[in-house]
């Protein structure tokens, strides 16, 4: 019989809770947690179970820049979280296990690179730590990462909106109809990364039927051009028919098939709030079918609340692997004329709202491109009414394999920053090593 | 006056204590071929006249149930199970279990009736023997295992096992495995039970009679019977007993006790043996039967010695013994215990000579052969750490204060235990107590256990019921209903069933408690409740041991 197929990383966060009565409280993952013992998967050989570790703080650093300080923002669960992350990402680098499920909480594809607070009940980007973590810890080059979770994974897109090295494809209830209200396909990246971030908003209603002729039609086929080194899967679950958050129409065996497809080579848990009725069925059809076994038999025993998909989905759907297979095919070329446009340097305005706690908060970015690497960018960043007042700062990211050139240019960027006084905070973020400089 | 009877693998020991104190104690050969003759020879060696009439308890550790478990000699089981959806489950249990399709949700609630009529060819047709009955969920909801289990009898089963009865906690594959290897082994320990009784009556011996369990408590023979599998691997846990019997280390301990064929391993925290967290295994299949989180491993005193081709040597876990220093034919590792210092008793130049046909210096070879066996402990050891370290983990909290066990001492008993353990303490830097250990000490553990009883009780305020899985009822709640109430409840009903077996009433303790606020669109709809409390466990009362091993 196959042995460890699957590590599993089982992080319900029982003492953890944004408020009582709110969707991310301790109660989520309970009925998980009972379906997942009473079905015996623990016991299982091709299961093996990992505890959780404490993420360091320089592991959150390689991707975010906490204002004032990410410390000051964060708690023990999320250093939990993300630990639980690195762990799954450790089984399978060592090859201990041949895929890794990380069925953890607090979630995080709605944390961006800069924090102010939190936002879409998240607060660090679990999924985001990881990768960087891949990279630093075992030089792991192309990433994929496909969020299957309801909600635009607006944070993991802001992250990544300028990496060519990741590939992120997003599948998510149409904007205009859901929080955050983005995700649209012409949000493909910058000019740099044009064409690796991919949005596909679907039509309320889109059922197991539309979401695997999006897959088979497309994702599969970009996966394949893209040959990413690692796959990684933000397993969010509230595409579910019950989930009381949206409106689609996914089942169980919709989500597991999908991740059988997908074979991920590390999922993380990210939203679902269908506690009762979902995630019990769909974490144990993801669990079997990530651990290469028969998942043919979790069937919901509620079936009622499904309805069946309206026509106008599959249109959607068609529409979506023509316009967007049209992005992702002709990236390379698309990203030559817009180099060529922008002229080394590009900036975009971003308005940022943080639902949880009402901050409004307002950003300019800059990328600066070079011949010789991936380049720099510089973020200065404005944010009203959060814990610690109204708050501002300058940063300069300076990504791995920055040029010299590039180092010392965001260093005089951010010293010429500090010099105009017009900022609280002055910070240089080292991506490799995940230090923050203050300056 | 307390009587303890432990049937081990060489030999079955009977000892009788009065007041703490051991007051008589015999040794008979195991009869392997007929277990319950060896007990009686014990049992005869130790009886006095007067001794019937004082006898407050017999406690019997019997080697019955798992030999005939690990030896596959038991009865057939019909087994059905009742999966609803999940996992496929075909191959998870010894035999391929019939299907029912009836199906309890998470919280309790029945999703899915049986079709009776699709199973009229079962139930209509005239049945014999014993069998098994299974349902995921079952613990929140029993009704339709019940119900399958009555119509199996009326069809004619002699007798029906039903997994929630058997455990209360999650764990389908577990609750089903437990069913079955209790239908099992049923016919075979009534068998056994009413011989032990026949024999005692007739040497007018009236006192309850209990078993051990493999959790290390004692349950009366009449309450063993409707869980037989529990009465498996009771040596190991005997052995547990003794130590504490004799020891009950107050810090962070591992015990080894070193037999003739065997090691056994186990940890000690609080003067209190850990527990696995979830069951035994049986013949490779995970049960939910409770015992001690230990091992045992192939190496002992008589463990024979095996120069391998590339280098050092292979101590165990084939049994030569008894030692060349005692007149065996072969040396064994006591010989070499003896000759690297550790140990002396016996001939030591009848051991060196033994230790020759190894070629070299038999000193030095002695060494190596003792690091070779203090190896394979050690490297146990760390699995076992590494494995308790791994429990899941579902609190914050649980995760910045860890769950790691770390231990302070070793303590060592049984007839080989002294140099073996001293040369792992010096492997692992850690101090080691060898307290005055009988020679008995297994059937001192017997004789000392407590009844052991744990049970369950899950509160759902929405649904507005309790249900303790142990007792199978499932009842509305009480006014007011708050973890007060739940406790009190379960107390009681641990308590009450204490009564029922006719034992002293007993002090439970909680040791597991969950509360979680329910929501329902955006609102909140009640509160679940989930605790486990337990008599508390342990021993009757310590013994002072009088015969030192060596």
């Amino acid at each position: 019989m196959a042995k460890d197929n699957l590590g599993l990383v089982f992080f319900p966060a029982f003492d953890w809770m944004l408020s009582p009565g709110h969707p991310e409280r301790q109660e989520r993952l309970l009925y998980t947690r009972d379906q997942l013992e009473e079905e015996g998967l623990f016991d299982c050989e091709e299961i093996r179970e990992y505890r959780p570790r404490l993420a360091q703080i320089n592991d959150l650093q390689r991707v975010h820049i906490g204002v004032p300080k990410i410390e000051k923002l964060i708690t023990p669960a999320h250093l939990t979280s993300a630990g639980g992350c690195l762990v799954a990402a450790d089984a399978v680098m060592r090859r201990e296990v041949k895929r890794a499920f990380a069925l953890v909480r607090p979630p995080g594809h709605h944390a961006m690179r800069v924090v102010h607070g939190i936002r879409g009940f998240c607060t660090v980007n679990i999924e985001a730590i990881m990768v960087e973590y891949l990279r630093s810890r075992y030089q792991v080059g192309r990433v994929a990462v496909i969020d299957t979770d309801v909600h635009h994974g607006d944070g993991s897109s802001e992250i990544f909106y300028n990496d060519p090295h990741t590939l992120y494809i997003s599948f998510h209830q149409d904007g205009r109809t859901l929080y955050p209200g983005t995700g649209f396909p012409n949000e493909a990246g910058t000019p740099g990364a044009w064409g690796t971030n991919i949005n596909l908003p679907l039509l309320p209603g889109t059922g197991d039927e539309g979401l695997h002729r999006l897959y088979d039609g497309l994702i599969s086929h970009i996966l394949e051009d893209f040959k990413p080194d690692i796959i990684i899967n933000s397993a969010g679950q509230d595409n579910h028919f019950s989930d009381p958050l949206a409106n689609m129409q996914v089942t169980a065996q919709g989500y597991a098939r999908l991740a059988d497809k997908l074979q991920a080579d590390i999922a993380v848990l990210e939203g679902g709030y269908s506690v009762e009725s979902a995630l019990p069925y769909v974490n144990t059809g993801i669990i079997l079918a990530m651990a290469d076994m028969d998942y043919s038999r979790v069937v919901e025993p509620d079936l009622s609340g499904l309805r069946p998909q309206d026509p106008r989905c599959n249109k959607r759907v068609d529409e979506l692997i023509r316009e967007v297979g049209d992005i992702y095919f002709n990236r390379e070329k698309t990203q030559k004329e817009m180099l060529a446009k922008c002229r080394g340097v590009f900036s975009r305005n971003k308005s940022i709202y943080y639902d949880e706690e009402g901050i409004r908060e307002t950003q300019r970015e800059t990328v600066h491109y070079c011949p010789h690497c991936d380049g720099y960018f510089t973020i200065s960043t404005a944010a009203d009414n959060t814990r610690f007042g109204d708050q501002n700062a300058f940063i300069s990211v300076i990504p791995r394999h920055a040029c010299p050139h590039c180092q010392a240019a965001a260093k005089d960027e951010a010293l010429h920053a500090k010099r105009m006084q017009r900022y609280q905070y002055v910070l240089i973020q080292h991506v490799i090593d995940g230090y923050i400089e203050e300056v | 006056m307390l009587l303890g009877i432990d049937v081990g693998g060489t030999f079955t020991d009977a000892v009788v204590l009065e007041q703490a104190e051991v007051v008589a104690q015999a040794k008979h050969p195991t009869t392997h071929a007929n277990v319950l003759e060896g007990i009686l020879a014990a049992l005869d060696k130790v009886l006095t006249e007067d001794m019937p009439a004082k006898l407050e308890r017999v406690v019997i550790s019997s080697t019955i149930v798992t030999n005939a478990l690990t030896e596959n000699k038991v009865a057939p089981v019909f087994l059905a199970v009742m999966t609803g959806p999940g996992m496929n489950v075909s191959g998870k249990f010894p035999v391929e279990p019939y299907y029912v399709e009836g199906c309890v949700d998470h919280r309790g609630k029945i999703t899915a009736k049986p079709d009776w009529q699709k199973h009229a060819a079962l139930l209509n047709k005239k049945q014999s023997g014993v069998c098994a009955v299974s349902g995921k969920f079952a613990i929140r909801e029993p009704q339709q295992e019940e119900l399958l289990a009555d119509k199996l009898r009326k069809a004619g089963y002699s007798k029906a096992f039903l997994g929630s009865e058997l455990s209360g906690e999650l764990n389908f594959v577990r609750r089903t495995n437990s069913a079955y290897f209790a239908a099992a082994v049923y016919e075979l320990f009534l068998d056994f039970c009413q011989k032990v009784l026949r024999a005692l009556y007739q040497r007018k011996i009236t006192a309850p009679v209990h078993i051990l369990k493999a959790d290390g408590g004692t349950l009366p023979i009449q309450v063993a019977l409707e869980q037989p599998v529990e009465a498996v691997f009771t040596g190991p846990a005997a052995s547990v007993l003794g130590i504490e019997a004799l020891a009950a280390p107050n810090m962070n301990s591992i015990s080894l006790d070193v037999g003739g064929t065997t090691t056994d391993i186990a940890f000690w925290e609080k003067g209190l043996p850990l527990m696995a967290k979830r069951g035994a295994n049986i013949n490779g299949y995970h049960t939910a039967v409770r015992s001690f989180h230990m091992r045992s491993i192939g190496i002992g005193g008589d463990s024979k010695i095996t120069r391998l081709a590339e280098g050092g040597y292979q101590v165990g876990p084939e049994r030569e013994g008894p030692a060349a220093a005692v007149g065996g034919a072969v040396a064994t590792l006591s010989d070499a215990l003896i000759v690297a210092g550790y140990v002396s008793f016996g001939d030591t130049n009848k051991a060196l000579e033994a230790l020759r046909v190894f070629g070299g210096d038999p000193i030095l070879e002695a060494r190596k052969i003792v690091q070779a066996a203090v190896a394979t402990i050690t490297a146990t050891i760390k699995e076992m750490l590494t494995e308790w370290a791994k429990q899941p983990v579902y609190t914050v909290d649980d995760v910045i204060k860890g769950t790691e066990f770390i231990p302070e001492q070793l303590i060592g008993v049984g007839g080989g235990s002294l140099g073996l353990i001293k040369a792992v303490g010096g492997a692992m830097g850690l101090p080691v107590d060898i307290p005055k250990g009988a020679v008995v000490a297994n059937a001192i553990g017997a004789a000392v256990a407590r009844p052991t009883l744990s049970a369950g009780l899950r509160a759902d305020t929405t649904e507005n019921f309790y249900i303790i899985p142990e007792s199978g009822k499932k009842e509305r709640l009480p006014r007011g209903f708050n973890k007060q109430i739940a406790m009190e409840l379960l107390s009681t009903w641990l308590r009450n069933e204490t009564k029922s077996w006719l034992l002293p009433d007993q002090e439970t303790e909680l040791i597991s408690y969950e509360h979680f606020n329910t929501v329902h669109s955006y609102w909140d709809s009640g509160d679940i409740y989930s605790l486990r409390m337990q008599l508390k466990p342990g021993i009757l009362h310590k013994v002072a041991g009088k015969e030192v091993s060596f």
